[in-house]
């Protein structure tokens, strides 16, 4: 059985504007091992999508795959209209700028301090900002995810859930219009793990920002997410609210609201 | 990336016909294998070296850490090599009665072969292994990944400059390195003897020729190349997880080694072809 919000009568309860990513019949396999089988999924402008399946399942080469990081055998992946695997290297970057992607790891340049982790997509980017104007968006970003105190620290004296708001505010400084969260909450004691959420959910309001967040947390699934999609065996199998699939008599679906 | 709706990785691949690779034992393919992706990974280095943006500060950057992080180390072992060398020459010297050979054959040694070789092989331990570690480990934890969607070419940035700075910094702390041994030299010789600071390196600088120096001092550009490259290629493809960051550590060393003393080899043979020596 594979659910689809439309199939509830009511439908979705909010209205979302365009489509800015449209994934399309995408292939992706990793020698034998078939990891995506012609996936769907597409997320409207203001639309905040959480992405359940399976350890192993492709639930974070989907995302990499949005991004550009990996390239995809079949299908197609739309995001702002632009066809992933057809845009040459600048124009990707260019729309790389409008995309921030928060690792699983975190993955902060262990060689540089915080300032220097911020600064360093900022100056890539963002080429024509003068000194002050990089201090300033920094130092504002910073204070979103409560860290300016750390700004001159190295990742190596930061705690495992600083990390995660300072790998946030390097996504962030760019004021991306999409999110890509990997994992989120993902090796956080509780307290912490909520407060990346609350952050997630600031991240929301303040920037508008359109979101795909791929997690085992039901509760960050259930408070972050507009929409669920869950991944069974390479397809979105199920796709609705929280509380549509959360009541669906499904064995593959079911599992992950017990 | 094929990007062909209608392929289907489902689709079954007919069986290839066994060539003559296939007939060949699975360690010789295996060498063959990694040798083409270095020359590969080599090819891609040159390409991407010469063409703009360039990341300068980096390569500074990576010279400072590559370079002067090496110092103390390069010159105590050449200190000790300088040191050692005359006390183990002079005996034999003195038997023959040729003593006062002894700055000459010392200098000789270092600036020929010992200097350029041992030091490039501490420099694979040191250097190569970190740059085979630090990669790894930017790989393992997806700071390569983190570049890449910042707008970076991280081959660019991390491989390239790497390159760049141990080609040119190895060079530096071999002249260096081979300075500190002749002074260990120079220190030997007047613990048995008493040679002034002058004439031991008149001596010394007498016995050089142009053959003596230039081909040694070209061959250190090449072990800095081949250190470098075999450090970013490694750790650059280094398998995920730390079992694979610390193999990728290991065998930048052991590779970079054995590519020394290749490059060595091929520098003699060079050298003699064009009657140098």
């Amino acid at each position: 059985m594979i659910f689809r919000s439309a199939d509830m009568k009511n439908g979705p309860a909010v209205e979302y504007g365009e489509p800015v990513i449209e994934i399309t019949g995408v292939y992706k396999s990793f020698g034998s091992n078939h990891v995506l089988k012609d996936f769907n999924l597409t997320i409207n402008r203001g639309e905040n999508v959480v992405v359940l399946g399976k350890s192993g399942c492709g639930k974070s080469v989907l995302i990499k795959c949005i991004i550009g990081l990996l390239s995809y055998d079949a299908g197609s992946i739309k995001v702002f209209g632009n066809e992933i695997s057809q845009l040459p290297i600048a124009e990707l970057d260019e729309l790389r700028a409008r995309i921030g992607f928060v690792f699983q790891s975190s993955a902060l340049y262990d060689s540089m301090t915080v300032r220097e982790n911020l600064e360093f997509p900022l100056r890539r980017h963002g080429k024509h900002k003068s000194k002050s104007e990089v201090q300033g968006l920094v130092e504002e970003t910073l204070k979103d995810v409560g860290l300016l105190d750390a700004i001159n620290l190295m990742p190596s004296e930061l705690s495992g859930g600083m990390r995660k708001r300072i790998g946030l505010a390097r996504s962030l400084i760019l004021h991306p219009e999409i999110m890509l969260y990997d994992e989120p909450t993902t090796g956080l004691d509780p307290i912490t793990s909520g407060e990346i959420i609350n952050l997630m959910l600031n991240v929301q309001k303040k920037y508008n920002t359109t979101s795909i967040t791929i997690s085992h947390d039901m509760h960050c699934a259930k408070v972050t997410g507009n929409r669920l999609a869950i991944i069974v065996n390479g397809v979105n199998y199920s796709d609705g609210t929280f509380e549509e699939l959360s009541i669906i008599d499904d064995p593959q679906t079911h599992p992950f609201f017990e | 990336m094929n990007n062909s709706p209608n392929i289907k990785p489902d689709k079954e691949v007919p069986e290839l016909k066994e060539g003559f690779f296939d007939l060949l034992p699975k360690g010789l393919t295996e060498f063959l294998n990694e040798a083409g992706e270095i020359a590969r990974f080599a090819g891609k280095f040159f390409k991407q070296a010469f063409r703009p943006p360039f990341e300068f500060k980096e390569v500074l950057k990576q010279a400072f850490e590559i370079g002067y992080r090496s110092l103390s180390l390069v010159a105590i072992t050449s200190f000790i090599i300088g040191l050692v060398l005359t006390l183990q020459s002079r005996p034999t010297l003195v038997e023959f009665g040729a003593e006062a050979w002894l700055p000459s054959m010392v200098g000789i040694s270092i600036i020929r072969e010992l200097g350029p070789v041992v030091i490039a092989l501490i420099c694979a331990g040191k250097i190569g292994s970190s740059i085979g570690a630090e990669l790894g480990s930017m790989k393992v934890t997806e700071q390569i990944d983190a570049m890449e969607v910042s707008g970076t070419n991280p081959f660019k940035y991390i491989v390239v400059t790497r390159i760049l700075s141990t080609t040119l910094t190895i060079p530096i702390l071999i002249i260096i390195g081979d300075a500190v041994a002749l002074y260990g030299s120079y220190l030997a010789v007047n613990i048995r003897g008493s040679v002034s600071f002058t004439l031991f390196f008149k001596q010394v600088f007498d016995s050089l020729e142009f053959s003596d120096v230039v081909p040694a001092f070209i061959k250190t550009f090449f072990f800095g190349f081949a250190i470098g490259l075999i450090g970013c290629y490694k750790g650059y493809n280094s398998k995920k997880g730390t079992e694979g960051v610390g193999r990728s550590a290991n065998s930048a060393v052991v590779i970079g080694s054995l590519l020394v003393f290749i490059i060595d080899l091929i520098a003699v043979q060079i050298t003699e072809f064009f009657g140098f020596l």
